[in-house]
């Protein structure tokens, strides 16, 4: 199988999620179904930390838009972090900047989130990839 | 619909994924995978969250969806009428389902479909006025309404996908027709080779003796000119010529086939004509394998040149044919006739050999030696010949009698 994500952690009642290299084919949609898991186990708070991806193109902001709106139906909430600039203003121009906040690093969005709670390993959580 | 440039950057990405789609729709990827790919970029360029790809079934004369993301429900097919086609093939742009555009009204029923799922822009895939499909999307993720550039986007995103949609169709049509022809080439093939049997039983079945005797020549001649290192495809023309070489006999008297005794002078004219009877009846035939009927003509010349009917000698023989007088005579040989029991291997070994130069060519005694000792030594791929035998044979005696003799 191909590999969608380079891991995940839990902080607390947030589950941060760190992207592979590149979002841009159809395996992607794997990310949905990870959400999913976490949905779940009545997890509803996600970070998106894109630190680790180069690339994301038009097939890759569908697949976010599907996870944005999944966690939307729950009642959820997302945010994002580590976009690059180029990845930035792919999201600017397809007006996920004004929907999702953005911000520099992971530990920004956790603390907007307002994550409480001892980090857990990525290692520690378990998911099927 | 807002009509402001677009940013440089969102050319560049525009552009970006215009050359994606390119390489994603020319590419040696699965069909379906290219689809949902195509689906992909056009939603992600339009920040659409729910989307869906047509594509029409000639077959079943419905649009059947291929590709959706972000449904709540299933996209079912949908049936228009051919005006209806018609009309929404005209449509090179997309349209707003909640427009009044004459589109719209082509649509009917498949609008309140688009609505119910919650889907607003239609683009239509067109090639050459033929309506192949369509991509319905929703409204954009952030509400915003769909400019003319937008649109136009689309359109040349719909164009793009539409010719792999026609490429594809066209590929399975032809794979179609391919697979109609090859069938139907196989139904022929059989036909063929069952009138062929046919034929060959007519043949044996005039000779209480001769049971399979045409099958087995067929058989033995297609060993040795295997051991010749003949082409598959001549192989397979001598195999025929084995099965048809003594059609002629058909024209001969049963008496004459089945007389016990010796035969008399004009019963010997009689029988010998068969080569020549057997040449009258193939060479009106048009054999996709060279040479049939001169094989058949030629089965009873000697090497020697005091054969029948023409007297050919060496060389003037085709190897087809002195192949066939070979394994004919040791089919003759080792089966039981009117006239006579059959011999045993090992004398009708003899006789081959006693008779070599004279009768047979050489090299083809040797061809012939050659693949019965592989045979018996278990070195054959399978064994053809010695099965055949109406003989019970040791393989350690055969290999021992034939190294011992040739």
């Amino acid at each position: 199988m191909i590999e969608i994500l380079k891991g995940c952690r839990e902080v607390g009642d947030t589950v941060v999620l760190y992207p592979q290299n590149y979002i841009n084919g159809i395996e992607g949609e794997k990310l949905e179904e990870v959400c999913g898991t976490f949905f779940e186990k009545g997890i509803k708070k996600f970070v998106i930390d894109f630190s680790e991806t180069d690339i994301i193109n038009s097939i890759g902001v569908s697949i976010l838009i599907g996870i944005i709106e999944k966690i939307k139906e729950s009642k959820g909430v997302v945010l994002f972090s580590g976009l690059n600039k180029v990845n930035l203003e792919v999201f600017r121009i397809v007006g996920l900047t004004k929907l999702i906040p953005s911000f520099a690093t992971e530990a920004d969005a956790l603390e907007e989130m307002g994550a409480t709670g001892t980090p857990v390993a990525a290692s520690a959580v378990s998911i099927e990839l | 619909m807002p009509d402001t440039d677009p940013s440089l950057e969102k050319l560049i990405f525009n552009l970006n994924t215009l050359s994606e789609l390119g390489t994603e729709i020319t590419s040696a990827n699965d069909f379906k995978r290219i689809v949902k790919s195509s689906l992909l970029m056009v939603m992600g360029s339009f920040s659409a969250s729910k989307g869906v790809l047509y594509t029409y079934d000639a077959e079943r004369l419905v649009f059947s969806p291929i590709a959706s993301k972000g449904l709540t429900e299933p996209a079912g097919g949908l049936r228009l009428s051919e005006s209806a086609m018609r009309g929404l093939a005209e449509h090179s742009r997309p349209v707003d389902i909640g427009s009044g555009q004459s589109a719209v009204a082509h649509l009917g029923q498949a609008s309140e479909r688009f609505r119910r799922l919650g889907l607003k822009v239609v683009a239509f895939l067109v090639v050459r006025d033929e309506l192949l499909g369509m991509i319905v999307i929703n409204e954009k993720l952030g509400g915003e309404a769909y400019s003319s550039y937008d649109l136009q986007l689309l359109s040349v995103m719909a164009q793009n996908i539409a010719f792999s949609l026609q490429s594809h169709s066209l590929l399975k049509k032809l794979m179609h027709k391919f697979n109609e022809n090859k069938e139907l080439y196989e139904n022929l093939r059989r036909i063929y080779y069952d009138t062929i049997h046919a034929f060959a039983a007519a043949i044996d079945a005039k000779d209480a003796y001769t049971k399979g005797h045409s099958h087995r020549v067929a058989t033995y001649c297609a060993v040795v000119a295997t051991e010749l290192g003949w082409s598959d495809e001549r192989i397979e023309g001598i195999r025929i010529a084995g099965l048809l070489h003594d059609i002629g006999k058909i024209a001969v008297d049963r008496t004459i086939i089945n007389k016990p005794s010796s035969l008399s002078g004009h019963e010997c004219v009689e029988i010998n004509a068969h080569p020549v009877v057997g040449y009258e009846i193939l060479s009106k035939i048009k054999f996709p394998w060279k040479g049939i009927p001169f094989m058949t003509r030629n089965h009873h010349e000697k090497i020697d040149g005091t054969g029948y009917p023409d007297r050919l000698a060496g060389d003037e023989i085709s190897q087809g044919a002195r192949i066939m007088t070979l394994v004919d005579a040791f089919d003759a040989m080792t089966t039981d006739r009117p006239y006579r029991r059959r011999l045993s291997f090992t004398v009708a070994m003899g006789e081959l050999k006693k008779h070599s130069s004279t009768q047979f060519d050489p090299d083809i005694v040797h061809s012939f030696v050659s693949v019965l000792k592989k045979e018996a030594s278990g070195r054959a791929d399978r064994t053809t010949i010695l099965p055949l035998l109406d003989e019970k044979l040791d393989n350690r005696a055969v290999s021992d009698f034939l190294k011992a003799t040739f």
